[in-house]
């Protein structure tokens, strides 16, 4: 298990490096450079200097090994656009917020979706299966801005003095709920089918039939054996969906006007500001990584035949 | 929402096909029967899934044929018609600049199905290229290539989408399926590797080289056609989340743009006025969930009907 562990970890440096190495191509790739935009003429020589300054003027793998030496030391750079702020400023200001929202997302997902998913599979064929399956399936298709949108149109707007939630924002609890929701809403129809699927899966196993058939009561069938072996396959899931929860925060963030990164990102990008969009973009894939990594772990726990195989 | 479902760790794709066993009438040599016709026998049992596919096709024809016999110019200002509601003349409604919704939605349509399928066949070209290499080839190289995929699996898609849009620098129809292909195509190659690998050990892949065969043959022949079924089912696995990509980042403002319009900028626009006119959103983003719907139960029927043993019980 140890070894597992400290191989991936290992391994996680190279695919940093490649995600560095492809960011790093790809922004080289956009034409122009934060300084040399037409709307605010900068005389040459000036251009120059702070060209010099960041470091622009040098060939390109000067630039690319003094970045890998800044991520590893834990230094991102100043922001090319935003003058006298650091990357570093940036992330820490605006990084926790999305953190927090892909995390109350994920906790909305998984606190309402596995219960959901349960009981539609111990209540198979019955009108709440069906009622809870038509529900998840909706609530898979759905786009996030529809529901966010409908959110606050009923919530905050046309029912707003019957609730505490404001339309925007990202201070104290109430502004919190709408957010997650409207996130958490598609992950937690998926987590739904999910959990029924391999429930169902599970309960038709020869080991549950033994428990039942030497007289164990039947929650404890469900909850020791039932519950545990049908969760592997959500675990398997919720890793590259909780990355993608907090990558892909962007449209609430706009809708619900919360402080994340999603809008530096884009304005980032579009304004040439390289070491902000390699900063975050790093930052981004670690998440991704370290999710995929929890859940690699987390499964060895779950199944223990795949700990031998893998380490 | 659509989610990248880890599809690899629950086995699917990886079970050997093979078409002598798969039905009942295995034995039965007078009775002439193949896979596909199989296939739609059983998919036409599934109520559910043979409603997704008329309503799938129903909206392909309305996104088709709609902009051609209707009476309006899905392009024509006209702000006496602003913001109406839906009525006889409009069925819809109108949006903000008096255009007729019933007829913008299926231009808008065209469009993002458009991008789905197209970006769905790059996934799939990209991702049977890769996966059949290494599956076939196998040893050093096959190890290689699948730490190249794990390591890619670290990327975030959509800022990846994002900066490849900024890379290609206009914002069109081709720029949006290249920005929402590039980083998608991993699961397909995973799946198609391990479909390659299970059949390479079938034994009319064996005996076709017994005899001589070239792997060219062997690929084209035996490799490929018994694949096909697993990658009709992969276009309704991708085809939402790809749709849904081009919404996000159309909503974002980073896709198509006026005066043309895909759902996703449809679904922008009716966003600056929700407030007071939640229609212009609405209509949109039913139309997308309702695609997506059709997709994720004609993939499920799909799956029941081309690769039986995987059936949910």
């Amino acid at each position: 298990m140890t070894a597992l562990v400290v191989r991936r970890l290992i391994w996680t440096i190279p695919v940093i490096l490649l995600v560095i190495f492809l960011t790093f191509v790809l922004m080289r790739q956009i034409e122009g450079n934060p300084f040399r935009t037409s709307e605010r003429a900068i005389p040459e020589s000036i251009q120059r200097n702070l060209e010099e300054k960041y470091g622009l003027d040098r060939p390109w793998y000067v630039q690319y090994a003094k970045y890998v030496r800044g991520v590893f030391t834990g230094d991102l750079g100043p922001s090319l656009v935003l003058r006298n702020r650091d990357v570093n400023d940036i992330v820490r200001e605006h990084f926790p917020v999305s953190l927090q929202l892909g995390g109350l997302a994920m906790l909305f997902a998984l606190v309402v979706g596995i219960p959901l998913g349960m009981l539609s599979a111990l209540r198979a064929n019955t009108w709440f299966d069906y009622g809870a399956m038509f529900v998840s399936s909706v609530g898979f298709a759905i786009p996030s801005f529809l529901v966010a949108t409908l959110l606050i149109y009923y919530f905050a707007l046309q029912w707003g003095e019957y609730f505490p939630f404001p339309t925007s924002g990202w201070e104290g609890w109430e502004s919190k709920v709408l957010p997650s929701i409207a996130l958490g809403l598609g992950p937690m129809a998926y987590f739904a089918r999910l959990t029924r699927g391999s429930m169902l899966e599970t309960l038709q196993q020869d080991y549950i039939r033994t428990a039942r058939a030497k007289g164990l009561r039947w929650r404890r069938v469900v909850v020791v054996h039932t519950l545990r072996n049908s969760l592997i396959p959500v675990v398997t899931a919720a890793g590259p969906i909780l990355g993608f929860l907090i990558t892909g925060s962007f449209i609430i963030e706009q809708i619900f006007a919360i402080p994340g990164i999603g809008r530096y990102y884009v304005t980032a990008v579009t304004g040439r500001d390289y070491s902000v969009v390699m900063g975050l973009t790093v930052l981004l894939a670690l998440i991704v990584i370290v999710a995929n990594l929890v859940v690699d772990i987390l499964y060895g726990f779950l199944d223990p035949r795949t700990r031998d195989a893998r380490a | 929402m659509a989610t990248p479902a880890p599809r690899t760790a629950s086995g699917e794709g990886t079970l050997p096909l093979e078409p002598g066993l798969a039905g009942p009438e295995a034995g039965a040599a007078i009775q002439q029967s193949n896979l596909w016709k199989d296939a739609w026998y059983r998919y036409v049992r599934n109520r559910a899934a043979v409603v997704a596919g008329a309503v799938f096709l129903l909206m392909l024809a309305y996104c088709i044929f709609w902009p051609l016999i209707s009476p309006y110019d899905p392009n024509e200002v006209d702000f006496s018609q602003a913001r109406q509601n839906p009525s006889l003349e409009h069925p819809l409604g109108t949006d903000s600049f008096g255009r007729d919704l019933l007829t913008r939605t299926a231009l808008g349509g065209r469009i993002s199905i458009g991008i789905g399928f197209a970006a769905t066949l790059v996934i799939l070209a990209i991702g049977v290229a890769y996966g059949a290499t290494s599956g076939f080839i196998g040893g050093k190289l096959d190890n290689a290539m699948m730490r190249v995929l794990d390591a890619l699996y670290g990327l975030p898609y959509l800022p990846f989408a994002i900066i490849t849009l900024a890379v290609i620098g206009d914002a069109g129809f081709w720029s949006l399926v290249i920005a929402l292909s590039i980083a998608s195509w991993l699961t397909t190659a995973r799946i198609v590797r391990g479909q390659t690998i299970t059949l390479k050990e079938n034994d009319y892949v064996r005996a076709a080289k017994v005899v001589g065969a070239r792997w060219q043959r062997v690929l084209v022949r035996h490799l490929l056609p018994n694949m096909l079924g697993i990658l009709v089912i992969a276009v309704f696995l991708e085809l939402p989340g790809v749709i849904l990509g081009e919404a996000f980042l159309s909503f974002i403002g980073l896709g198509i743009g006026p005066p043309d319009a895909s759902w996703g900028s449809m679904a922008q626009e009716g966003y600056r006025v929700y407030r007071v006119f939640p229609l212009l959103i609405v209509i949109p983003s039913v139309a997308i969930a309702t695609l997506i719907l059709c997709a994720n139960f004609i993939a499920d029927g799909l799956r029941d009907a081309l690769d039986p043993r995987t059936r949910e019980t």
